[in-house]
């Protein structure tokens, strides 16, 4: 998935050109600020545009030759536009959409640095190549902790790559969340799905705590609730994969969940329908995370190829494991919360 | 696609005799068959089969979308009471060994809560929400017991995902040859099809090599809805889950193809299926990738194509 072995270990490579450019305020030119409307250029497409059509030209055509009069990245920009419009571009058999996750990076890294200022701790844990299940615990009633995890192994991990997420199926009947679920490595949280793209020795990622851990209410917090069935236990235990335990501080302060509307819930269809300081009080804007500060710890992996895909039969060593990955969790989640000290400073 | 499948079977040296029953004569002119004329839903076949003595039967007459002037009852009958009748037959013929019925993915429905890719034991887990999915569910039951009861006949039930190709004739196809494309705002969900010509080698793998059950029959890979339609290069019209169905039943009067119920919930939540049975026991692999298959019908259709026209001029 798009790693280069032997690039700078940092982690660096991944980011997307267009970010250094417009992060940096001093790769601005002199006299140009950002936003500027290119007046010079602009005059000349249009001058080309009008002799194309003048000498015959179809629309198309003569829209395309007077686009060379534009600067060189507005032309790369407008080619990957029209390659997307002509359905040029790539969707693997679960519709993971790489380009299009990519678009997204500078959004959610702008949320990773200034917003919530993660700190990613013991990336390396994460197995470079293979399969691997990475279990964490979940909170704050939007799937932002998932999307935390991702841009953190995206920067940290000396060979990153793009992790797949077992999604609440409830988000897959929605418009336009389903279509993002998927295009950015969202699947139906089904065993079938996650034994498939463990075979393909995909990264997969659990949250077992499912939709009772991310409605769980505020004085609740960072108190993980039961790990279901055990289910992704039985699963790592199948394919062999080790369980990378995660633990995410911070994600329970971003809507802090006071209050639900069960009836609501039901009228939509959803899991639960929360009720914060700012949801539904202000409208939109209540979606707006609070800026809490957070920490994100991938822990030791746990190896489960030596029991054998027997062991996922054994009802009682499945739940054992199980409870002492919640346990790995929990412990993590305790030390990186004293380790963070304030909430929010 | 019958025509297609005979003339393949007719160039087989190791079929000895080759029989084909249909209502109306074959498009093209074929060389061995004996054609029987005869509706499937008619008591006489319960005669004409066992005559000839066959050691393999291939029912290909199941309905996915009743055509221009067939009611969605008379399409009922034929899938319904056409495989009864058959089977009626069946039990008469000594000699037969196997049934290979070229059924359908639909039996699966769309879910947008299901596994992406549907394996061949998951069939029946949701309601059956269509009366074409119904009437699927039906026919592969009879089959199904029908192979309980003659132990000595391989029943083989192929559930083919839609089919796409530039000679074929289908829904997806219709589709994607009107002026506008109408779609579910918000949706746009993963499609998987079967290329016409992997379609006919398909079901001549499992004439040959018969397996018991439930075989998904499909191309490698998806494709989402909206990449498709871009290939195709035709604007789409994003409507209101509400207002699809009555603004593509009202374009129906104006020629353009109005959809059927199982093919809606298609274009809302997609379906995949899981192609390992396929591939490892039938021992078919399919040429083409979805995206192959919608590239080789893409490429055969006529009209300008906008966007790419214009892609060539900016890189020049």
């Amino acid at each position: 998935m798009g790693t280069e072995p032997g690039t700078n270990g940092g982690g660096a490579s991944r980011q997307p050109p267009p970010r250094d450019e417009r992060s940096d305020p001093r790769s601005a030119r002199p006299g140009s600020f950002p936003g500027a409307f290119p007046i010079g250029p602009a005059i000349s497409f249009l001058r080309r545009f009008r002799k194309g059509l003048d000498s015959g030209s179809d629309l198309p055509v003569a829209l395309g030759e007077a686009g060379s009069a534009l600067p060189r990245e507005l032309r790369d920009a407008l080619d990957r536009l029209l390659k997307r419009l002509a359905g040029d571009y790539v969707e693997d058999e679960w519709g993971f959409d790489e380009e299009f996750a990519d678009a997204l990076l500078p959004f959610l890294e702008f949320l990773y640095d200034r917003w919530w200022r993660v700190e990613t701790i013991g990336a390396r844990n994460v197995p470079s190549h293979g399969r691997a299940m990475l279990v964490a615990n979940h909170a704050g009633v939007l799937p932002w902790d998932a999307t935390m995890i991702s841009v953190g192994l995206l920067r940290e991990h000396p060979l990153p790559r793009y992790a797949r997420f077992l999604v609440l199926d409830w988000a897959f009947q929605l418009p336009y969340v389903s279509v993002a679920m998927r295009k950015v490595g969202g699947v139906v949280a089904s065993p079938y799905n996650a034994l498939r793209l463990l075979e393909q020795d995909e990264l997969v990622a659990v949250f077992p705590e499912g939709a009772k851990g991310a409605g769980k209410p505020f004085k609740e917090r960072y108190r993980l609730e039961r790990f279901g069935r055990g289910g992704f236990v039985e699963i790592a235990l199948r394919t062999g994969a080790p369980i990378v335990p995660v633990a995410v501080v911070g994600s329970e302060e971003i809507y802090p969940k006071v209050g639900e509307a069960p009836a609501l819930a039901r009228l939509i269809g959803a899991p639960y329908f929360p009720l914060t300081p700012t949801f539904p009080l202000l409208g939109p804007l209540g979606f707006v995370p609070l800026p809490s500060k957070w920490r994100i710890e991938f822990g030791e992996p746990i190896e489960t190829a030596r029991f054998g895909p027997e062991a996922a039969e054994d009802r009682s060593f499945v739940f054992e494991l199980s409870e002492q990955v919640r346990e790995a969790i929990q412990n993590k989640v305790y030390e990186n919360l004293v380790e963070r000290g304030s909430a929010f400073l | 696609m019958g025509t297609e499948i005979a003339r393949r079977l007719e160039t087989d040296p190791e079929i000895d005799y080759l029989a084909g029953l249909d209502e109306r004569p074959p498009r093209a002119r074929l060389e061995r068959m004996d054609f029987i004329e005869a509706d499937i839903r008619n008591p006489v076949i319960a005669k004409l089969i066992p005559q000839a003595e066959v050691d393999t039967i291939v029912h290909n007459k199941i309905i996915r979308r009743p055509g221009p002037g067939m009611s969605g009852r008379s399409a009922h009958d034929i899938n319904v009471i056409g495989s009864l009748q058959l089977l009626a037959a069946c039990e008469k013929a000594e000699t037969l060994r196997s049934i290979v019925v070229r059924g359908s993915a639909g039996v699966y429905g769309s879910e947008p809560s299901a596994p992406q890719f549907f394996t061949e034991e998951m069939a029946r887990r949701y309601p059956l929400r269509t009366r074409f999915q119904r009437d699927v569910a039906e026919i592969e039951n009879y089959f199904d017991t029908f192979s309980r009861r003659h132990p000595q006949v391989v029943c083989t039930m192929l559930r083919y995902q839609p089919s796409i190709g530039p000679a074929l004739n289908s829904q997806i196809t219709r589709l994607l040859s009107q002026p506008i494309v109408p779609t579910y705002l918000g949706f746009d969900p993963r499609l998987q099809f079967v290329h016409e010509l992997d379609a006919v080698d398909a079901l001549v793998a499992a004439i040959k090599n018969p397996v018991r059950g439930p075989v998904n029959v499909a191309a490698p890979g998806t494709i989402g809805l909206t990449k498709l339609v871009r290939m195709a290069g035709k604007p789409t019209l994003p409507l209101l889950p509400g207002l699809f169905g009555p603004v593509t039943d009202s374009t129906q009067r104006l020629g353009i193809e109005s959809l059927s119920a199982d093919f809606r919930r298609l274009l809302r939540f997609g379906r995949g299926i899981d192609i390992t049975r396929l591939v490892e026991e039938v021992g078919y692999m399919p040429r083409f990738t979805t995206v192959q298959a919608v590239e080789d019908y893409v490429r055969t259709q006529r009209g300008r194509r906008l966007v790419p026209v214009f892609r060539e001029a900016v890189a020049s």
